[in-house]
């Protein structure tokens, strides 16, 4: 597997940790926020905070706190796929 | 770690002296950092980049950050059709603008403790409706209002989020008040005496207190309305 699979592996498995339905399909197309997300802002927090973890584990620092954050077009919460992406980005920018 | 904004002058400089001599470690935050018993840096906080730089900061030295207080504000006592477009937007931006910038960037270095304590700040004179203060009022007006759906929001982290609202405290931002004014305002609170900043402290302290677990949502009037 390839950074970017395990990666959002990992991820899965973290919102997964979050669900109260486990058996949910989590693919990276899953929207997260929004209308059909998965996510309430709550469980949210959760997984940044589960993010920053495994940022720190990686040694870097992932950051949650950005404009775009929340907005429902440019979010990096917008699918599993766009998280992926930009935790990968940040990663590989602090390289 | 307590972050204290408007922490140069006035009540955020009290308030931190305060803090600082309860045994707190403090940080203050202000446009000018100036020579101060506490560190102090450099912040805008109607910014929410300056905001962020000094927030990174702070993550960067791994410190429990255990309360947020948010005394930076300005004031124009004039009637809002004699003011400048520009007066009216530097108080909304540092009053209201500035509140929620800290709160939304500084809220989430407490999110993993679950607990912590922000205190921001209104004024008596929005329940007193005063005149020529009315964009100083709808900015902490909207102060109130954030407060009050904000603790509601950081409630399930532990977090306690509420809102001082004193009287006049003899400060530069009250300058423009006048005497009158100031007997005036005085006579509408419950306690009719003028409370200093000492009061204002005591009840910083007070909420910083672990026994105020119960207290989140409330705005406290000084003297009381």
């Amino acid at each position: 597997m390839n950074t970017y699979e395990t990666l959002s592996e990992d991820i899965i498995e973290l919102i997964i940790e979050l669900l109260e339905d486990k058996s949910l399909e989590v693919s990276l197309e899953t929207q997260l926020i929004g209308d059909e997300g998965i996510l309430d802002s709550m469980m949210l927090v959760e997984l940044c905070l589960a993010l920053e973890d495994k940022a720190l584990e990686m040694g870097f620092e992932f950051d949650w706190t950005s404009e775009a954050t929340l907005s429902r077009s440019r979010s990096m919460f917008r699918t599993l796929g766009s998280l992926t992406n930009e935790f990968i980005a940040q990663f590989s920018s602090s390289e | 770690m307590i972050i204290v904004t408007g922490a140069s002058r006035g009540l955020g400089r009290a308030l931190s002296e305060r803090l600082t001599a309860k045994g707190f470690e403090v940080l203050g935050l202000a446009r000018n950092a100036s020579e101060t018993p506490f560190e102090c840096l450099s912040c805008d906080v109607s910014s929410y980049e300056s905001v962020k730089d000094v927030v990174k900061q702070v993550k960067a030295r791994r410190v429990e950050v255990t309360g947020l207080v948010n005394a930076a504000g300005i004031a124009q006592m004039n009637l809002v059709i004699a003011m400048t477009s520009e007066s009216v937007r530097r108080i909304i931006e540092t009053n209201l603008l500035g509140t929620i910038n800290c709160c939304q960037l500084v809220a989430p270095l407490m999110l993993r403790q679950k607990s912590g304590c922000i205190i921001n700040f209104s004024t008596i004179a929005v329940p007193l409706s005063l005149k020529g203060e009315s964009v100083y009022i709808a900015s902490k007006a909207g102060v109130e209002g954030f407060t009050r759906s904000f603790a509601r929001e950081m409630s399930d982290f532990g977090i306690r989020v509420n809102c001082l609202a004193p009287g006049p405290i003899d400060t530069d931002l009250i300058r423009g008040v006048t005497a009158k004014q100031i007997k005036e305002i005085v006579s509408r609170q419950v306690i009719q005496k003028q409370f200093g900043a000492d009061s204002v402290s005591d009840l910083t302290e007070l909420l910083f207190d672990p026994r105020s677990y119960s207290i989140s949502g409330q705005v406290l009037h000084v003297g009381g309305i």
